[in-house]
């Protein structure tokens, strides 16, 4: 044809620009395009040019635990409201993991799912590690420091921490300046690591009377600090755009209404907290949910808890008091619990956590 | 500024001539640069992008030019003009408008194409086909790549 460009030569490096926006899935099979390629999608410059695009289009993580196994898979966070052919979105399917009594639910940090049973399991890889047997019975978070580049165990109750993946792993003795012995809720043993601290909701009794705290971990630098609890019970920490935020939920059965509460703390060093209620604009789908957490854009994200036929998340936007639900598709018909993760980001490097 | 001034023509690998707007044009680093220098009179010659595709890319800079610098609202309108300005693009344009994109110097429009091509091609296949790209592994070797990277490949 006259005037065509010939698409023969198109340089590596624009084939390199392509390659670090897709997903890290696709990568990995791309690996196998030529012996040029199998190099290059190794290198540390295309790795880290990936985790910078990665970043900039975070991924939603979903778990899903049925009887025997956890599945995961993941899909992008961000969908253009105005395509109506995205509102319903494919799953990509990752790797499966045995289930065991221990393993009744997960947490998540950087990448990371984290078990209560001290082992950790990179979703997107499949490699997993579970040396850190000594302190299972402790409840226990998963921690990234993002300045150091590492992720750590923290034993809460026994005050041990753990770095992960440099030579020699063991538990280390930390100091905890709270003077009183606590107690973590079941459903609260998930905490949330922002910005390189780990969040974590604790009660304990002071002249029997029960109060409130929020642990606050710097994985970094191991030092502990403690703020109130407001009345957190089963509150939800989330990432509130990088300050720490929580969202208790009211479903007011007479009038199908739901009452989103988002608490958010302004001030670390005042302890200042700043909550405002949202109620939901009507929807027919919005049932059995847990919150998600938010996008950088503001959205309050929603998920179903349970997968059947059809399942949704939905996007509330509190400015203009929209909620739209979008369909997820591929995570299978049997019934399955589902926990999902906001702002994944896929890091080729974390796929080399020694195990 | 006269009238003339403000506009600016282009021309492509194929004879086309596209007046624009010089506003629109220097979007593109390439046109700025050459316009600086002025070692260009008011028509530029693109020898590497054809009219079929340089059309397309003076659709976007139009657009980009008059909405850029207003607001919020716009931005999210500019994001939606942009997933409709690539939805219905082949392959083979889209490869064709990440060469004009680079060779222009337009780093969103660059971004945007790229993206759009990770979004839509999915198999080594295309890839091959599109970029002529030959699979010069033994059978054994892709066997063992697939192995290395299981986690890639298992459905």
């Amino acid at each position: 044809m006259k005037g065509r460009v010939n698409l023969d030569s198109f340089p590596t490096d624009l084939i390199t620009e392509i390659f670090s926006r897709l997903p890290a899935k696709s990568v990995g099979r791309f690996r196998s395009l030529s012996k040029l390629w199998r190099v290059m999608l190794h290198r540390p410059y295309f790795t880290k040019l990936f985790l910078s695009r990665s970043s900039a289009r975070p991924r939603l993580l979903f778990a899903v635990e049925r009887e025997s196994e956890w599945c995961f898979f993941s899909l992008p966070q961000h969908h253009n409201p105005y395509d109506k052919s995205s509102l319903v979105v494919a799953a990509e399917v990752h790797t499966k993991f045995s289930k065991d009594t221990k393993r009744y639910t997960c947490s998540y940090a950087s990448g990371l799912i984290y078990f209560p049973d001290m082992s950790i399991c990179n979703p997107i890889t499949g490699q997993s590690l579970a040396k850190l047997r000594k302190y299972r019975k402790s409840i226990s978070f998963l921690g990234f420091d993002p300045i150091g580049k590492q992720f750590k165990v923290l034993a809460s109750d026994r005050h041990r921490v753990m770095t992960l993946g440099t030579g020699e792993m063991s538990w280390r003795k930390i100091q905890c300046p709270f003077p009183y012995e606590f107690f973590i809720h079941e459903s609260w043993g998930k905490g949330i690591c922002i910005n390189g601290v780990l969040y974590y909701l604790v009660c304990t009794y002071v002249d029997a009377t029960r109060v409130n705290r929020i642990v606050c971990f710097d994985v970094r630098s191991e030092k502990f600090n403690f703020i109130d609890g407001k009345g957190f019970w089963e509150t939800n920490l989330i990432n509130y755009k990088g300050k720490l935020g929580g969202i208790d939920w009211k479903h007011d059965v007479d009038s199908n209404t739901l009452e989103l509460c988002v608490w958010v703390l302004e001030d670390v060093e005042k302890q200042e907290w700043s909550k405002k209620v949202y109620t939901l604009p009507e929807n027919e789908v919005v049932r059995n949910f847990s919150v998600l957490g938010m996008t950088n854009t503001g959205e309050i994200i929603l998920s179903e808890m349970y997968t059947s036929k059809t399942f949704y998340v939905f996007y509330f936007n509190p400015e203009s008091n929209t909620l739209r639900s979008v369909e997820i598709q591929g995570f299978g018909e049997n019934r399955g619990r589902v926990y999902a993760f906001v702002d994944h980001v896929e890091d080729l490097n974390f796929l080399k956590i020694e195990s | 500024m006269s009238k003339s001034e403000k506009k600016i023509v282009l021309k492509s690998l194929d004879n086309e001539a596209f007046e624009v707007e010089k506003a629109v044009a220097l979007q593109s680093q390439t046109i700025w640069v050459m316009c600086e220098d002025k070692c260009v009179g008011n028509e530029i010659p693109l020898e590497n992008v054809t009219g079929q595709i340089l059309a397309k890319v003076i659709d976007y800079c139009k657009k980009h030019a008059v909405v850029d610098g207003d607001g919020d609202e716009s931005s999210e309108e500019l994001k939606n003009w942009d997933t409709e300005f690539t939805k219905n693009m082949d392959q083979s344009t889209l490869f064709n408008m990440i060469l004009a994109a680079n060779y222009l110097n337009i780093k969103s429009l660059l971004n945007l194409t790229c993206q759009a091509v990770a979004d839509k091609t999915k198999t080594i296949d295309e890839f091959h086909t599109f970029l002529n790209i030959e699979n010069n592994f033994t059978p054994e070797e892709e066997a063992q790549i697939c192995q290395e990277n299981l986690w890639a490949f298992d459905d």
